[in-house]
């Protein structure tokens, strides 16, 4: 059995609202699989497919090729953390994770181990009611960590975590992929996945938009855009109109050009001696391409600012 | 800032409005108004209370039939009942020895005996079940409310204006007019050894009652004025002795055992003042025929001056229960099930404190209403007129079927005033809201959900049922005083009478307290957790 | 925690351990008989359910409940000499269990709505995601408890009947059951109320899995359990009066009576298998739902 999780033409409504339309993706071993896409975008509930907490109305989700739920002992095989804050406030953090313990049939001394690893040594016997939200993340952390499982699944892990937590998180999810775990993260926001994820499953209003690794999905945003930077613009503009150029003006003195690389625009302006400042090619953060792709898609899109009117 | 500002879109005048009394306070309100019927599970909550007890209601009242079963002509076997003088319906079944007395007189005569005879075990039965020779198998025993003595009645149709004194089985001379009005006087059963003298006189239409242990040192009972007595009135011995019941104790429901009884009294030392019309006595069997709460059989001798008078009956306010020997139905019956609309709105009441707990909003509320004595109260204020409104509903829709159906199956539903009959109904929303107060209140003071629905129902509901279940009448009035469960007594629309005796209980619509009195008992307990809840709200981080 | 990420560390599988080691899933070879899931989740259970102390003080509440009540009404009845009283003093004594349900119906439905309110149901269908067995683990775990509770309650009680009672007048001279457990009808109302609190907390369990809220549920376990009694106070056709005692959920309480059974508007034990189909119904309809419907 691969460790994968297999998601296929996933659809769901929770009354008039759609929430799944035909999702479908694969999560592979051996790399942390980016899950972005706008709030709103079915991220949470094909999670919560997947373990089988939610019946879709069509398709399915395995887990090592089967259903979740006909897994025995399913958290020795994935191990997931949707919503850190659900657990009962009474109980301390470690009798939290020894009741998840015996739940599959893991030795107490694994609650002692991922208390250990999760840094939560400290405060194990407290009741996680008080926690922060970075700690409840951390004992979520700790619990999908129980069953040593091959898949990691995690919602938002990074909500909550302060920036030293941050690079933390990162590290561990490499540190998983490396070893060849197969590890699915959802975010809201490219950014946290941008030095984490190999791969990118972007997904809008249901279903994926794009299904790529982040090396990819870079190379066809960025477009082969440059900035040029130029007191003379006119003439640069007929210069390089006439090769056949694209040309947005940018700025008072700086313009986009596309359809050319930067090496060809330094040529032929220096060619018909047009003075320029600067010449660069621009780079594309993955921010800015998963905007680019979710633009149509974005569900909750907050109005432009605008200024109170008093 | 308060919503006003948002309203009226000027800060710094609508800060002083926020921070007037009543102003704030009604937009405080009306925020818990707009979360409480926000949320459709409350508002079909309290639909669900009103609905359950409606439909629970109406079952109940066209199923307490007891008598007369569903004839063609609905009431075919319930004769006429007799109407006091006051509106309410009341016995007046006696052995009557009487002469016309015109004017202003007195009677007076020594009573040496008076004995009482029991129905053998006999339920007693309902109308054309009872025993066919009603004296046969009786035997002896104590009738705590035979009665006999001498009476001076405006007529001998039933239901006249009377005043009498008598002696009775184990509460001593009584002297009773009009039904509803008892005074006490010599205490002590009577015998030859210890005889007591009895005396009434009439004077226009005030007539006094005097009692003597030795016919010459006499004491005041009572007087009565009754207005508009005829000039003639009837006057002289009577007897009579009501259904005999006795309350045992019987586990898994109270078991009343009785039956029809039988009083036979001795008088002697028969003085008349005045102008006494006639120059013997004539016996009659007031109100005994067929269908009368009694044996139906009675009689007088007279013998070398003394009189012997035996009668069955009674002259009281026909009271619900098995004394009242008819099919009887109180207009308050199918609202008993309020409980359980009470627990539907109790449930709501708790839930609209405590899940603002639950999901941290309570410190979103506090954040925009910082004043928490004030939030607590808003919240009162809302879920308590939504479940008084719920409660109405139930209650006037109920009500009315209730009677009808009642009616309808052959009961005689006990006449109450209209004053009473709107204090049953509104008393019965008032109850559901101000239990609604004290679930808001246990809620605050708890913040669980489970903690504050159990205790409220527990404290409501659970003290009822031990009284009606399992507790000995004692004990079970000590529980319907104390616990909140006595505030269901602002459901009860006819008094409770010591002088009949009644073993109605709650169930039968008899509790321990006055309603006004019962209800204040369960405000006191709501006052008393919102007080508490206030303290807490405040002292405790949200 | 930055010091040894588990990734890095030896899994567990390559460690020698004092149990079964987990295997990673790509290894494993067949699942794990189901008997032994079910003791796991069993464990689970149990662990859940000590670890929140509100468990033990219910638990305890149980029998304060049964006992005090119970108590208190045998005070309040007497016999004097020379009267007659129809009185069952074993029921009598064992009067509590009235009170004490509502503590067995609260323990059960919190047991399955205190995760629904806190949303740790879905950590814990994570863990165990086969939904009838999760039910009926918390089933046999509350039946368990409870039944040792409901053991020392009316054990409580019945010594309280056996101190308090002859003192009131219901010696067995005058005729008074006795409470010798050898009696066999003492020894069905002793154990038919054991089983009928666990009947309870099982009806509890299975509405709270139904409703889901916590206050809900308990209004509606507390109403269907009082709704009957209180109606059938009121009700004085004796035929609904019959049928309203026959199938009310608290005709299980019948199994306490040891005199007058003729009396009964249902057999000790048929009352009890009345419970016992309220039960299996509530269960079912919760198991249902519970298995239909999203976490």
């Amino acid at each position: 059995m691969e460790p994968t999780i297999e998601v296929a033409g996933l659809r769901k409504r929770f009354g008039s609202a759609v929430a799944l339309d035909g999702m479908s993706f694969t999560v592979q071993p051996g790399q942390v699989t980016g899950f972005v896409g706008p709030n709103g975008a079915g991220k949470s509930t094909t999670m919560r497919v997947i373990l089988g907490l939610d019946a879709p109305d069509e398709g399915r989700a395995l887990v090592c090729g089967r259903r979740y739920a006909s897994l025995p002992q399913p958290m020795r095989y994935l191990g997931s953390m949707l919503d850190a804050g659900a657990l009962q406030p009474s109980r301390s953090a470690r009798n939290h994770l020894r009741w998840l313990a015996c739940s599959q049939g893991l030795p107490a001394s694994r609650v002692t181990e991922v208390i250990q690893q999760a840094g939560l040594q400290d405060v194990a016997r407290r009741k996680a009611g008080g926690f922060s939200l970075g700690m409840r993340q951390r004992l979520g952390i700790a619990g999908a960590m129980l069953g040593d499982p091959e898949i990691l699944m995690l919602d938002e892990p990074f909500n909550g975590l302060d920036p030293e937590g941050i690079v933390w998180m990162r590290g561990f999810l490499r540190s998983l992929a490396r070893h060849g775990r197969a590890v699915l993260v959802s975010s809201h926001l490219m950014s946290e996945l941008e030095d984490t994820a190999d791969h990118l499953v972007v997904v809008g209003r249901g279903k994926v938009v794009a299904d790529t690794s982040v090396a990819a999905l870079l190379a066809a945003a960025a477009g082969g855009r440059v900035t040029l930077r130029t007191a003379a613009v006119p003439e640069a503009v007929t210069v390089l109109d006439l090769a056949g150029t694209t040309i947005t003006p940018s700025g008072p003195d700086t313009l986009t050009i596309s359809g050319l690389p930067a090496e060809r625009v330094v040529t032929l302006l220096s060619e018909n001696a047009v003075p320029f400042s600067e010449v660069s090619a621009q780079r594309v953060t993955l921010e800015q391409a998963y905007l680019e792709l979710t633009r149509d898609v974005v569900e909750f899109r907050a109005e432009p600012a605008q200024e109170v009117a008093q | 800032m308060t919503p006003a500002s948002i309203v009226h879109g000027r800060p710094a005048a609508s800060r002083q409005a926020g921070g007037s009394q009543g102003g704030g306070f009604r937009y405080v309100v009306r925020a818990e108004w707009i979360k409480f019927r926000s949320v459709r599970g409350w508002v079909i909550g309290m639909i669900v209370a009103a609905l359950l007890t409606l439909l629970l209601g109406v079952f109940l009242a066209g199923n307490a039939n007891i008598g007369c079963g569903a004839t063609l002509s609905g009431r075919a076997c319930l004769p006429k009942i007799p109407i006091g003088a006051d509106g309410e319906a009341v016995t007046d079944t006696f052995y009557f020895v009487r002469q016309p007395l015109a004017g202003n007189g007195s009677l007076t005569v020594r009573v040496t005996s008076l004995a009482t005879r029991i129905s053998a075990g006999g339920q007693a039965g309902p109308v054309g079940q009872g025993p066919r020779n009603p004296l046969a198998n009786m035997y002896k025993g104590t009738v705590p409310w035979a009665k006999a003595g001498i009476i001076i009645t405006a007529s001998t149709r039933q239901g006249s204006a009377y005043a009498a004194i008598m002696v009775t089985g184990s509460h001593g001379v009584r002297m009773q007019y009009d039904y509803v009005h008892d005074a006490a006087g010599l205490a002590g059963e009577i015998s030859s050894a210890a005889p007591r003298w009895l005396r009434l006189t009439r004077n226009g239409d005030v007539i006094s009652g005097y009692d003597s242990a030795d016919g010459k040192h006499w004491d005041l009972v009572g007087t009565a004025t009754l207005a508009g007595l005829p000039g003639t009135v009837q006057a002289g011995p009577f007897a009579t002795s009501p259904i005999y019941n006795e309350l045992q104790p019987f586990f898994g429901g109270e078991h009343i055992q009785g039956g029809p009884s039988q009083a036979t009294a001795v008088m002697d030392d028969i003085t008349r003042h005045g102008h006494w019309l006639a120059s013997k006595w004539t016996g009659d069997n007031i109100g005994g025929h067929g269908n009368s709460p009694g044996t139906g059989v009675g009689y007088f001798r007279q013998s070398r001056g003394a009189v012997t008078v035996s009668g069955s009956g009674n002259i009281a306010p026909l009271v619900p229960g098995p004394g009242s020997f008819y099919p009887t139905a109180t207009i308050e019956r199918p609202l008993s099930v309020i409980f359980i609309g009470l627990i539907a709105v109790v449930v709501v009441a708790a839930m609209f404190v405590t899940a603002e707990y639950r999901r941290g909003l309570i410190r979103v509320t506090f954040a925009a209403t910082p004043n928490r004595g004030r939030v607590l109260a808003a919240k009162a204020v809302v879920v308590a007129s939504a479940a008084f409104v719920a409660g109405l509903v139930a209650s006037v829709i109920t009500v009315p079927i209730g009677i009808s159906r009642a009616r309808n199956q052959g009961q005689f539903v006990l006449p109450v005033p209209l004053l009473t009959e709107v204090r049953v109904l509104l008393g019965t929303a008032a109850l559901v809201a101000v239990a609604a107060i004290l679930a808001v209140a246990v809620g605050a003071i708890l913040r669980r959900s489970a903690a504050a629905v159990t205790t409220v129902i527990v404290l409501i509901v659970l003290p009822f049922l031990l009284s009606v279940a399992v507790l000995p009448t004692a004990a079970a009035d000590w529980v319907l005083r104390l616990t909140p469960a006595a505030g269901l007594a602002i459901e009860q629309s006819i008094p409770n009478y010591p002088q009949v005796g009644s073993v109605a209980g709650p169930a039968g619509g008899a509790y321990p307290l006055t309603p006004w009195a019962g209800f204040g008992v369960l405000c006191l307990y709501a006052v008393v957790a919102l007080a508490l809840a206030a303290v807490l709200l405040r002292r405790r981080d949200a | 925690m930055t010091q040894a990420l588990p990734g890095e560390r030896p899994g567990p599988t390559r460690q020698a351990g004092d149990r079964p080691v987990p295997e990673p899933a790509g290894r494993r070879a067949l699942p794990h008989p189901a008997l032994t899931v079910s003791r796991d989740a069993l464990r689970a259970e149990w662990l859940k359910l000590r670890t929140v102390s509100s468990s033990a003080w219910l638990l305890a509440g149980v029998v304060a409940l049964t006992l005090g009540v119970g108590a208190a009404v045998m005070a309040a009845n007497r016999c004097p000499a020379g009267t007659t009283c129809q009185v069952d003093t074993v029921k009598l004594s064992l009067t509590g269990i009235q009170a004490g349900q509502v503590v067995v119906a609260v323990l059960a439905v919190l047991a399955v709505t205190s995760e629904y309110s806190t949303g740790m149901i879905r950590t814990t269908l994570t863990a165990m995601p086969r939904r009838g067995m999760l039910l009926a683990a918390k089933s046999l775990l509350i039946a368990v408890l409870v039944l040792a509770a409901a053991v020392v309650a009316v054990g409580a009680s019945m010594l309280a009947g056996w101190l308090i009672l002859p003192d009131h007048g219901f010696t067995a001279a005058r005729g008074f059951t006795g409470l010798s457990l050898a009696d066999g009808p003492v020894l069905r109302a002793t154990t038919g109320s054991v089983l009928y609190l666990g009947l309870i907390a099982l009806l509890s369990l299975g509405i709270g899995t139904l409703v889901r809220d916590s206050a809900v549920a308990i209004g509606t376990a507390l109403g269907l359990l009082y709704l009957f009694p209180v109606v059938e106070a009121f009700v004085s056709n004796p035929v609904w009066q019959r049928r309203l005692e026959r199938y009310s959920p608290m005709a299980g309480l019948n199994i306490q009576a040891t005199t007058g059974l003729k009396g009964l508007a249902i057999g000790p034990w048929a009352g009890l298998g009345v419970l016992a189909i309220w039960t299996a119904v509530a269960l079912l309809a919760g198991g249902l739902v519970m298995a239909l419907r999203d976490a």
